[in-house]
């Protein structure tokens, strides 16, 4: 079976330092279809990785990493994609991952497939804080969601193209980790966590979300209850 | 008529004014600003009419009644002007997306 149909969307903002390895790096598996969104970087992607096979979908000015998801998610509606992983620019994830989270949605077992740093014994080499903040995460998810997974914000996911039809985002910063489970249980779509490893580089780790940010995203999903 | 009761008045004639410019669009917008407006000069005129209500509700002073039906009012306004910054962030948003995804180059891997 062929991947032609495979489309990775990367949302990036400013990884200028890791940007082309990342990129590089998943053109060299050659059988996936690359959609990178600059999220209004300050040096615009275009002039970073404009040679690579790739294509770059910019944002004119910065809006949030849940808005260069839905920008993507808005491009592969038009293409002839089946599958559609969504991977963080930042060099954490592992290109290798990408096969076992597409395995479940090929076999028809499930439409969402998520990444997850902690299904794997032994390999919790995540920063003590980092971990305490992501099982608040999963705590604060569940509470708003009513879903409980092991790792509430893992950038690397699979979804297949109908489920990417029914996902609408309209958080533009990191709350909209929560607004894919809310689609997952309003549309009762079949989820599956699949363990991912996560490089956590000293780049990755400067670039992640602090404790603050965290805070953040709890008051987003708070004003996303009143609003929506 | 002292001091403070005339430059209390100047503010909110000053503030009327501004609004009465601004929106011109709804009538219940007008309406509810003229009864504001109303209240505003009847308190400042009057101070015992906060006293004698404050009472009523069990709050010591009229002063402390006004600040604290700020305070809710206040936290209404903040309310809706959040509301507001949402849906105008929701609208930025699409039109950088629209506006992006037109000038999206499809390249597809070789």
């Amino acid at each position: 079976m062929t991947n032609a149909f495979v489309t990775i969307i990367i949302p990036c903002f400013n990884e200028g330092p890791v940007l082309r390895q990342v990129v590089a790096e998943l053109v060299n598996e050659k059988k996936y279809t690359i959609i990178l969104v600059d999220d209004g970087s300050v040096v615009p992607a275009q002039s970073l990785i404009g040679d690579l096979p790739v294509t770059i979908i910019r944002h004119i000015a910065n809006l949030g990493q849940g808005a260069a998801l839905q920008t993507g998610f808005e491009y592969v509606k038009k293409l002839p994609a089946d599958y559609v992983i969504t991977f963080d620019a930042d060099g954490q994830h592992a290109p290798s991952d990408i096969q076992q989270l597409l395995a479940p949605l090929q076999d028809g077992r499930a439409d969402i497939a998520l990444g997850s740093r902690f299904l794997i014994k032994g390999q919790q080499n995540a920063p003590l804080t980092k971990k305490w903040v992501l099982h608040a995460g999963r705590l604060v998810n569940y509470f708003f969601s009513g879903l409980y997974l092991s790792d509430s914000h893992n950038g690397l996911r699979a979804f297949t193209k109908a489920a990417i039809e029914k996902i609408a985002l309209k958080e533009n910063r990191m709350a909209h980790a929560t607004e894919i489970l809310y689609a997952i249980r309003k549309h009762k779509l079949r989820h599956i966590e699949v363990p991912v490893t996560i490089n956590y580089t000293f780049y990755s780790k400067s670039k992640g979300q602090s404790v603050f940010n965290s805070i953040r995203i709890f008051f987003d999903l708070v004003l996303h209850k009143i609003f929506e | 008529m002292n001091g403070i009761k005339i430059l209390l008045i100047t503010g909110v004639a000053f503030i009327a004014v501004y609004f009465f410019i601004r929106l011109r669009n709804s009538l219940l917008d007008i309406l509810l600003l003229l009864v504001l407006i109303a209240a505003a000069i009847v308190f400042i005129l009057f101070p015992d009419i906060t006293n004698q209500l404050a009472n009523k509700l069990g709050v010591g002073r009229g002063a402390d009644l006004v600040f604290y039906t700020s305070i809710i009012i206040f936290w209404f306004v903040i309310l809706k002007l959040y509301a507001r910054i949402r849906k105008l962030e929701q609208l930025l948003t699409s039109i950088l997306r629209n506006k992006a995804i037109e000038e999206a180059q499809e390249k597809t891997p070789k």
